[in-house]
C-alpha cells in the first residue's frame, strides 16, 4: 500500500501518448523559463536596494559571528529539550488520567488536555511573564519560556499518546484479560509499552512545534538563537542579511526533525500522528 | 453464442517489459466478437497485464492492438471514447467510494454519454434487478459486501452498453461463498453474446463458458485451445503441471 | 481586579479585539486554504520543475517559525523595496505557513485515493478533467475535512503572533498586554482571552466533527 500511495500524484496521470508528452515537455520548459526570471528578479531587488554589498554579509564569515549563534542556539536546544521531556511526561499523566477507571480524574484530565491544545502557546507565555510575576513569584526567563510551552504541547501529545493506546491491537488487551492481569497491570505491562513504540515517530514530529515555540524566548528576554540574532543585528547592521541566516537556520532543524520522524517512522512501519491528522476538540 | 469470424480485438507482436522484467512476450491474439476468452495462467504469467493493456491501463513496448480494425487511441478524448464501449471489471471492484451504488451506475451514462438524470436511473436501477442488488441502490459500496460490489461493477460498465468486456480476476478478492452469485451474472451475460475477455482461476466457469482458453505463462501464450481439448489433452508440460497443482495432485 | 471588573472595563476593546482574531483567522484560512490549492495543483502537476518547486514552498513553510517570517516581513522586506502595513505582514505570513499545511493536507486526501478508483473511472471513459472534477476533487475534499478543521484551530492560535506588531484593537493575546499595560487585572484579562480562545476551538472542533460524520467515505 505504501509503495501505491507514494505515486498516487503519477497515478493520476496516463501513460502519456505523443501529445500530451509534447505538451508537458513545453510545459516544462516554459516553467523553467518563468522560474529563471523570478530568481533574477529577486536577485537583482537584493542588488539594487544594495543588500548584496558585502558588509551585510562579512560578518558571517567571523567565528565570533557563529560562536554567538550557537550560543543562542544552545539556549534553544535547552528549551526544546527540556519542554520535550516536561511535555512528553505531562502529555502522558493526562492520558494516563483521561483512559483511567477514574471519572473525575478522567473528566478533569480531559478538560485540561482540550484546553492546552486550544491556547496558543504565546498567550501562556505572557501569563507566567505578565500574570505570575504579580502574584509575587519571580522565575528565571528559562522557566517563563519552557513551563507555557511544555503545557502547551502537553495538550497534544496526551492526544498523540490516546491515539497510540488506540492502535494497540484489541487483541493485546481480551490476551491480558485472559490470563487475569488487572486492569493496572494490563495498561502497564501491555498496552503503554507497545503504545510508546508506536507513537515514537509522533513524538519526534511534534519537537518541530516546540522548536517553533521556543521562538518567542525574547519576550521574556531568553537568549535563544532569535534573541542573539537581534542582538547581532544591532551590532553589525546588518538585519536583511541576518533575519535570512536565521531563518535558514530553522528551516533546516526543522526539516532535519521532520525527516528524522518519518525515517522512523518508515523504519517501524508506524504513523505519524500530528496535529492535523488527530480528532479536533 | 456463436462466435462469429470478424476479430473485434486483435493483438499483434505486443512486447512489455517492467524494467528487466519481460511480462509479456511477443502475444499474439484475436477476439472474435460474441466470443468468450479466459486467461489462465500462474500468478506473474502476464495475463493481467494483458487484459489491462487492451483498454491501455497498461501501455505497450512494441507491436500493435487493433479494435475493430483502428489501432487504440493513444491519449486524450479518443482514449477515453475508446474506454467507454470496453467494459471493465477489476479484482477489488473499485466501485466509487464516495458516491451511492446508483450513481456508481448512472456516473458513466450521464457524464460520458450524456444520458439525462432519470433515463440513465431508470436503466440503472433495470441493471442493478438485473444483478441482483437493487434494493441497495441508495447505500454506499462500504455497505456492500464483495459479491454485491463485483455485481454492481458489472452494471455499472453495462450501463455503457460497451462491445466487449474485460474482466481482471474477478472472483479474487470474494470470499468462496460469493463467487457463485457474481460467476452466475457473467454467465448470463456470455450467453447474451457479450465479448468477454476474462483472467480467472476459476477452471469450471473456463470449462463451462469459454469458448477459448489461452494458458500463458513467464509473459508467453503457451496454449490456445478449445476449453475441452485444453483441459483433457493440455500439450505442453507448462499446462500439466499448472491443471495438476490447482486439482491439487 | 476580577474577570467581571475586566469585562465591564475593558469589554468594548474586548469584543473588537474578538471579532478582529475571528475575522483575521477567517481571512487566513481561506486566503491558505486558495494558496494550498495552488500550490498542491503545482504538485499533483506532470511538469517536474513545478512539483520541485511546490515540494520546496510546502517545505519551506511548513518548517519555518511563523515569527520567524514575520519578522522578515516587518523589518526586513522594507529594506528590499517591500513595505507592507502590520496587519498585512501578520495576515500574509500567515496564509503562507497555512497554505502549506492545508496542501500537505490535500496531497494526504489525494494519496487517500487510490489507484483503483483513478482506474475504473478511466475505464468508464472519463476524461482526466472529469476524473478530477467528479473523483479526486470530491473523494479529497472529503477525507481532509478533520485536518482541515485541526487547521483552522490551528490558524486561530497562530493568530497569537498579532501580539508581537502593534495592531488596532489588539488580538486576543495582544489584549493580555493592552490590560495589564493599563490596569493591575492580573490574571483575569488572561482568563478572559484564554476562554475566548477555547470557547471558539471548542465550537470549531464540534462543527468540524459533526462535518466529518456527515461526509467521511468509509472504504
Amino acid at each position: 500500500m505504501s509503495a501505491q500511495t507514494t505515486s498516487m500524484r503519477d497515478a493520476l496521470y496516463e501513460a502519456p501518448g505523443p501529445k500530451t508528452k509534447r505538451r508537458t515537455a513545453i510545459g516544462t520548459v516554459v516553467s523553467l523559463v518563468l522560474l529563471g526570471v523570478a530568481i533574477f528578479f529577486i536577485i537583482r531587488q537584493f542588488y539594487i536596494t544594495d543588500q548584496l554589498n558585502e558588509r551585510y554579509w562579512s560578518f558571517l564569515l567571523e567565528w565570533t559571528t557563529w560562536r554567538f549563534l550557537l550560543e543562542g542556539l544552545w539556549g534553544t536546544v535547552r528549551v526544546a529539550a527540556v519542554s520535550g521531556v516536561i511535555s512528553m511526561a505531562l502529555g502522558l499523566l493526562l492520558m494516563l488520567g483521561r483512559i483511567s477507571n477514574s471519572k473525575v480524574l478522567s473528566a478533569i484530565c480531559r478538560v485540561l488536555t482540550d484546553l492546552f491544545r486550544s491556547l496558543p502557546s504565546l498567550l501562556l507565555i505572557y501569563f507566567f511573564f505578565l500574570v505570575i510575576p504579580k502574584y509575587g513569584l519571580r522565575m528565571p526567563p528559562f522557566w517563563m519560556l519552557t513551563i507555557p510551552i511544555s503545557l502547551a504541547a502537553s495538550g497534544v501529545l496526551a492526544e498523540v499518546f490516546r491515539a497510540g493506546v488506540n492502535a494497540v491491537p484489541k487483541g493485546q488487551v481480551e490476551a491480558a484479560m485472559s490470563i487475569g492481569l488487572t486492569h493496572g497491570k494490563i495498561v502497564w505491562k501491555i498496552v503503554l509499552p507497545q503504545a510508546l513504540r508506536i507513537v515514537i515517530p509522533s513524538l519526534v514530529s511534534q519537537l518541530v512545534v516546540v522548536v517553533k515555540d521556543t521562538t518567542v524566548a525574547y519576550v521574556v528576554s531568553f537568549p535563544d538563537l532569535m534573541q542573539n540574532a537581534r542582538v547581532l543585528i544591532s551590532n553589525y547592521d546588518a538585519l536583511v542579511s541576518m533575519y535570512f541566516v536565521v531563518a535558514i537556520i530553522y528551516i533546516l532543524i526543522n526539516y532535519a526533525i521532520n525527516h528524522l520522524s518519518i525515517y522512523l517512522a518508515h523504519r517501524s512501519g508506524n504513523k505519524i500522528i500530528s496535529r492535523e491528522t488527530e480528532n479536533p476538540l | 453464442m456463436a462466435a462469429s469470424d470478424t476479430a473485434i480485438i486483435q493483438m499483434h507482436h505486443v512486447d512489455k517489459h517492467y524494467g528487466q522484467l519481460h511480462v509479456l512476450q511477443d502475444i499474439n491474439l484475436d477476439v472474435h466478437k460474441g466470443e468468450v476468452v479466459v486467461l489462465i495462467g500462474p500468478s506473474g504469467s502476464g495475463k493481467s497485464t494483458l487484459c489491462r493493456t487492451i483498454n491501455r491501463l497498461e501501455t505497450i513496448d512494441s507491436g500493435e492492438i487493433l479494435f475493430e480494425g483502428k489501432p487504440l487511441p493513444q491519449e486524450g478524448k479518443e482514449l477515453a471514447a475508446y474506454r467507454a464501449e470496453i467494459g471493465m471489471v477489476f479484482q477489488s471492484f473499485n466501485l466509487f467510494a464516495h458516491k451511492s451504488i446508483l450513481d456508481n451506475v448512472t456516473l458513466g451514462p450521464r457524464e460520458v454519454l450524456k444520458t439525462p438524470k432519470d433515463v440513465a436511473e431508470k436503466e440503472a436501477m433495470e441493471l442493478l434487478e438485473r444483478v441482483g442488488v437493487a434494493e441497495q441502490a441508495h447505500k454506499v459500496p462500504a455497505q456492500l459486501s464483495g459479491g454485491q460490489q463485483q455485481r454492481v461493477a458489472i452494471a455499472r460498465s453495462l450501463a455503457m452498453h460497451p462491445k466487449a468486456m474485460l474482466f481482471d480476476e474477478p472472483t479474487s478478492a470474494l470470499d468462496p461463498e460469493m463467487i457463485n452469485e457474481v460467476l452466475e451474472v457473467m454467465v448470463e451475460l456470455a450467453r447474451e453474446g457479450m465479448t468477454m475477455v476474462v483472467v480467472t482461476h476459476e477452471m469450471n466457469f473456463a470449462r463451462r463458458v469459454s469458448n477459448r482458453v489461452v494458458f500463458m505463462a513467464d509473459g508467453q501464450i503457451m496454449e490456445e485451445a478449445s476449453p475441452d481439448e485444453f483441459f483433457d489433452h493440455p500439450k505442453t508440460d507448462r499446462a500439466k503441471d499448472f491443471l495438476d497443482s490447482i486439482r491439487g495432485h | 481586579m476580577g474577570v467581571g471588573e475586566v469585562v465591564a472595563e475593558f469589554g468594548g476593546v474586548y469584543v473588537q479585539s474578538l471579532l478582529s482574531t475571528w475575522l483575521m483567522t477567517i481571512v487566513c484560512f481561506l486566503g491558505g486554504l486558495a494558496l494550498g490549492v495552488l500550490i498542491t495543483v503545482m504538485r499533483v502537476s506532470p511538469i517536474k520543475p513545478l512539483r520541485v518547486v511546490g515540494d520546496f514552498y510546502v517545505q519551506v513553510f511548513r518548517n519555518i517559525p511563523t515569527i520567524s517570517l514575520l519578522v522578515i516581513f516587518v523589518y526586513a522586506l522594507p529594506y528590499l523595496g517591500l513595505l507592507l502595513e502590520y496587519r498585512a505582514c501578520l495576515i500574509v505570513c500567515i496564509i503562507l505557513v497555512v497554505s502549506s499545511f492545508a496542501s500537505e493536507n490535500f496531497m494526504s486526501g489525494i494519496n487517500a485515493i487510490g489507484v483503483g478508483q483513478i482506474e475504473a473511472a478511466r475505464s468508464v471513459g472519463l476524461s482526466f478533467v472529469q476524473i478530477v472534477r467528479l473523483i479526486v476533487i470530491p473523494q479529497a475534499l472529503r477525507t481532509t475535512v478533520l485536518p482541515m478543521t485541526n487547521l483552522l484551530i490551528a490558524t486561530l492560535l497562530t493568530t497569537a503572533m498579532g501580539s508581537q506588531v502593534p495592531l488596532t484593537p489588539p488580538e486576543l493575546t495582544g489584549m493580555v498586554n493592552y490590560v495589564n499595560a493599563r490596569s493591575v487585572a492580573g490574571i483575569s484579562a488572561f482568563v478572559v482571552s484564554a476562554i475566548c480562545y477555547a470557547g471558539t476551538a471548542l465550537v470549531i472542533g464540534f462543527l468540524g466533527n459533526k462535518l466529518d460524520k456527515k461526509v467521511r467515505i468509509v472504504r
